[in-house]
């Protein structure tokens, strides 16, 4: 840990503290002096950490044991140094009532969504942001509810009614985004959405039109909010796992793993081989299935109506071996604390070869129907462009960042979970519009499956779970022979593994960008707050910057070309 | 008599080409398409019949009630009218009219009004841009369908279909104007909204444009005179480049539904094997460059003749 | 002459009663089921405000204008067309003539800008 060499403490000597946390150098600020320490860090510093890569809060009264200032509430900017390739993590304490601390809208402009986005949850004020309204939940919510004392299932909130008038207020309500135009007569508000074909799921997209050309486009979030972070908070550390496939789902188990990899680094546990080689291939064979949803409906948003079938019938490949060796096909909730369920099938490399041995030609099809496809081009070339710079400034990751030219892969950056040992290329593009991300896309599909060609060449051999008092489920077979490894494995399997105290992080490169994980454990059976940081969230978010003066046709382009998943968005 | 044989061979065409589309997809699509309702799914497009008659006859309260109905029927009537004028084999046709062209020509704009009409009077915002779509894609492209066809007038010297199709006999008009050719199709599908000239509708834009607000039998006049649409366009084809009935050893009747199937097939492969271009692009490659070539394909054929 | 196109009026009658037989059976048959929801326009499950004080972008004006001209156009080349053979070389540098202020005028609205989306 380089804590003590730290730029902050060498400027900010007085003001920083450094935590607990072992995973990411993390300080105490003044909430008087945050944004001049965002400022320093993002700006002024050698160096810089230019993106804003998560912020989120922690409602800190039911803490039983948190190292540290005294506080109610905390605040929490994670930044990302790509020159550094280092993290850093600023925490500020604020009380419950009417916390505040002043906006950093200024400094990032995705700022403006986290911060609405902790506004709704937690209830803090950000001093200076033009537009903090709710964003995941309806405008009409009371309360906040990732504060601990906000209930957590519906059956502790009273019977849920919708008589006509309150959904003629709730509907009132939801016309807050849209805004009156200036001129009235030339101008057209529009809802893309939430019901729309267009929109791959409930999003809403309220457009001012002048003829067809977007004069601005303001994305309403929300409608897919299921409470993952507050379910966290309920599960237990074991049974959280399915519910982590469901946030990006068609990712399924690339969502696990971040999760558990954080879990893993809370409780020591050091995973085996050959259960790492697992998750990598099932992670890569899911980012190859992601991808083709990707690839097809692209194309059909573009109006090509048979490239999806082809790629759904290729992803269903991919589905077989999934279901062969998990069971389930998309959501299987496979790996474990410590590993992952069982091990492989029989048969199971036949399969995976088959599938490898299958895939270049399709993928080669695709090539000339789609990427070469005249037409094609033509709608996505310059379309939705974005450089560099203003990439990292909105916080994008994934091949929405690599196609501006900047190999950025997590998995190369700072290997996780194995990835250290394959061998694979960071494919980038250079335009950064929706061809380029396209092209990225299209060639991680083949450096994938180099990936789950060398698992199927040298899968190590060996247990695929950790020999570990924390693994869970806890190993069954001493349990019927011994009274103290029967106590073990009940507790084990009815409440859960105990973790211990602390703070984890973790981030993978998940298939539509950075995924992360932020585990706060308070030493319990269940996590004390679960941060989901998904890459769709602040994608979203660069929707309007990129989509103005642009037409109808074009937004379509674009949401099709950034990759999201509404589940992956809302949480 | 033949006003009727006519109507009902085109009826049952069209119904039949719906069924056909969605097998040919299917095919194309690795897929099964309809195969459930009667042999091979055939009475598929009867069921679907049944199913949009007993649907409610729906006139949204906000919609321009006279306009709102109008529309389809006016799509669906010219659509039927435009056979009119084709002939189909010597002796088969409605009327042998002098200006059959014209005609046909004449009927096709005003069916692209009905759509227009649609998206207008439905009084719903992405009706309207489908309207407005519609109304520019239809003005743009009108503009060359007609000069498009001028060189086939030049070389038969008549607006007479019949006429036109006797002038082939020597060689199909489609070797000396194969351009002409080639811009009529687009002409046409772009006139009929298939794709990937469906802008108007584009589902993934504009949910389903001009026709959001239709649902039951009116929906189905636009769901049917799409097909008849298709049908025309391909008939046209056959008549004013590939010889019309001409051909040898099979009646003339089978040479001239070969012909067609054969334009109709096209049709239905384009459609899934191409994707949808943007409304400026689309406009742009009408004005710059579908009318400029129309207009050289003209003077070379005029050079040509005389020469 | 006109006897030739009864055909024609009687093919628009059955295709008229045919419409409107539809119509009408579909009148009978379907049944009627009235809701608010149903009565408010579609925008993707939001209530709709105003779709009818909107004017459509001047683009489109000038598409029609443009439409005008270059369709009254080939009205006068249709009749040209037919007579093509009998006109001779005459006819053809005529309408070259033609053809080429025509051709100007396009090449003035291309370079104006006009046929620019924007």
């Amino acid at each position: 840990m380089e804590a003590p060499a730290h730029p902050i403490v060498q400027r900010f000597a007085a003001r920083a503290v450094a935590d607990e946390a072992r995973d990411v150098p993390t300080f105490w600020i003044d909430a008087a002096r945050i944004h001049e320490v965002l400022t320093f860090l993002k700006d002024e510093v050698e160096r810089p950490y230019r993106m804003l890569y998560d912020l989120t809060a922690i409602d800190e009264r039911m803490r039983r044991a948190a190292p540290g200032p005294p506080r109610e509430m905390t605040v929490v900017y994670h930044l990302l140094s790509l020159e550094r390739n280092q993290d850093v993590r600023l925490k500020v304490a604020v009380p419950s009532e009417a916390p505040a601390v002043p906006t950093a809208t200024d400094i990032w402009p995705s700022a403006s969504w986290y911060e609405r986005e902790v506004w709704d949850m937690f209830g803090v004020k950000f001093d200076g942001h033009p537009d903090l309204r709710r964003i995941l939940m309806p405008p009409t919510w009371r309360g906040h509810p990732l504060r601990k004392d906000h209930p957590a299932r519906a059956t502790e909130m009273g019977v849920f009614e919708l008589p006509d008038e309150r959904a003629q207020a709730e509907e009132e309500a939801m016309r807050s985004a849209e805004r009156e135009p200036t001129d009235s007569t030339r101008i057209l508000t529009l809802n893309l959405g939430p019901q729309h074909p267009g929109t791959h799921g409930v999003l809403r997209i309220v457009l001012d039109l002048d003829g067809e050309r977007i004069v601005d486009a303001r994305p309403d979030i929300g409608f897919h909010h299921r409470g993952a972070e507050k379910m966290g908070e309920r599960q237990s550390w074991h049974t959280f796992i399915p519910y982590t496939d469901r946030i990006d789902y068609l990712g399924g188990v690339v969502n696990e793993l971040p999760y558990l990899l954080a879990v893993e680094a809370l409780a020591g546990i050091e995973v085996p081989d050959r259960a790492k080689v697992i998750r990598i291939m099932l992670c890569e064979l899911f980012r190859i299935a992601s991808h083709l949803v990707w690839y097809g409906t692209f194309a059909q948003d573009l109006g090509a109506l048979s490239p999806v079938f082809y790629m759904f019938t290729d992803r269903e490949r991919a589905f077989q071996i999934v279901e062969a060796i998990c069971g389930a096909r998309m959501h299987p909730g496979w790996f474990r604390i410590g590993g992952v369920a069982q091990d492989l099938p029989r048969g199971w490399d036949g399969l995976v070869r088959e599938f490898c041995e299958h895939m270049p030609d399709r993928l080669r099809e695709y090539d000339r129907m789609v990427m070469k496809n005249p037409i094609f081009q033509a709608r996505t070339r310059g379309i939705g462009a974005y450089t560099t710079a203003q990439a990292i400034e909105w916080g994008v990751t994934g091949p929405g960042l690599r196609a501006t030219g900047l190999g950025w892969d997590f998995r190369k950056k700072r290997p996780y979970g194995g990835y250290d040992h394959f061998e694979f290329d960071i494919p980038t593009a250079a335009a950064g519009d929706s061809y380029a991300r396209a092209e990225v896309r299209v060639a991680e599909m083949w450096q994938s499956l180099r990936i789950i060609e060398q698992c199927v060449n040298d899968m190590p051999g060996g247990p695929v779970k950790a020999d570990h008092p924390l693994a869970t489920p806890p190993p069954k077979e001493r349990a019927l022979h011994d009274i103290e490894a029967l106590i073990t494995h009940f507790l084990g399997v009815s409440w859960g593994p105990v973790i211990p105290a602390g703070e984890a992080f973790c981030g993978v490169e998940a298939t539509k960008g950075s995924n992360g994980y932020y585990l706060v454990s308070d030493g319990d059976v269940h996590p004390y707050r679960v941060r989901i940081r998904t890459p769709s969230f602040p994608h979203m978010q660069m929707l309007p910057a990129i989509s103005r003066g642009l037409m109808v046709s074009d937004l379509v382009t674009i949401l099709g070309s950034i990759d999201f998943v509404l589940a992956d968005v809302d949480r | 008599m033949m006003p009727l044989a006519i109507l009902l061979g085109v009826v049952t065409f069209a119904g039949g080409l719906v069924w056909a589309e969605r097998r040919l997809l299917a095919l194309w699509q690795d897929r099964y398409g309809p195969n459930r309702v009667g042999p091979f799914g055939l009475l598929q497009v009867v069921a679907d019949a049944i199913k949009l008659l007993t649907k409610e006859d729906w006139v949204p309260p906000f919609a321009d009630r006279a306009l709102f109905v109008l529309a389809p029927a006016l799509v669906m009537v010219t659509a039927l009218l435009s056979f009119a004028v084709v002939p189909v084999a010597p002796g088969i046709g409605v009327v042998g009219s002098n200006v059959g062209l014209l005609f046909f020509l004449a009927m096709t704009s005003m069916g692209a009004w009905g759509v227009v009409l649609a998206g207008w009077a439905s009084n719903s915002k992405y009706s309207l841009l489908g309207g407005l779509r519609s109304a520019a894609q239809l003005l743009t492209y009108e503009a060359f369908m007609g000069l498009s066809l001028c060189g086939v007038v030049i070389l038969a010297g008549s607006f007479d279909l019949r006429e036109i199709v006797l002038a082939q006999r020597r060689v199909w008009f489609v070797v000396p104007q194969i351009v002409g050719c080639l811009t009529f199709l687009v002409a046409g599908l772009a006139a009929i909204h298939r794709l990937p000239f469906d802008l108007p509708e584009a589902e993934a834009e504009l949910v389903a444009g001009y026709h959001s607000e239709y649902s039951g039998m009116k929906f189905a006049m636009f769901f049917v005179a799409e097909y008849v649409g298709i049908t025309l366009i391909s008939a046209l084809s056959a008549v004013l480049f590939f010889g019309g009935w001409l051909g040898p050893v099979l009646p003339p009747i089978v040479w001239f539904f070969l012909k067609t199937s054969f334009f109709v097939g096209f049709f239905i492969l384009l459609r899934a094997a191409l994707p949808r271009p943007r409304f400026d692009q689309l406009m742009a490659f009408g004005w710059k460059v579908m009318l400029p070539v129309s207009l050289a394909n003209l003077l070379v054929t005029g050079a040509i003749v005389l020469s | 002459m006109t006897a030739q196109y009864i055909p024609l009026v009687v093919l628009l009658g059955v295709a008229g009663v045919l419409v409107v037989t539809f119509f009408l059976l579909s009148s009978i048959l379907g049944k009627k089921n009235m809701t608010p929801t149903k009565a408010m326009p579609y925008e993707s499950g939001m209530e709709s405000h105003g779709a009818a004080g909107v004017r459509p972008s001047v683009k489109f004006y000038l598409t029609a204008i443009l439409f005008v001209v270059f369709d009254v156009e080939a009205v006068f080349l249709y009749p040209w067309a037919i007579e093509y053979r009998s006109l001779g070389w005459a006819g053809l540098v005529m309408m070259l003539g033609f053809l080429v202020v025509l051709a100007l005028g396009l090449l003035y609205v291309w370079k104006k800008g006009a046929l620019e989306w924007e």
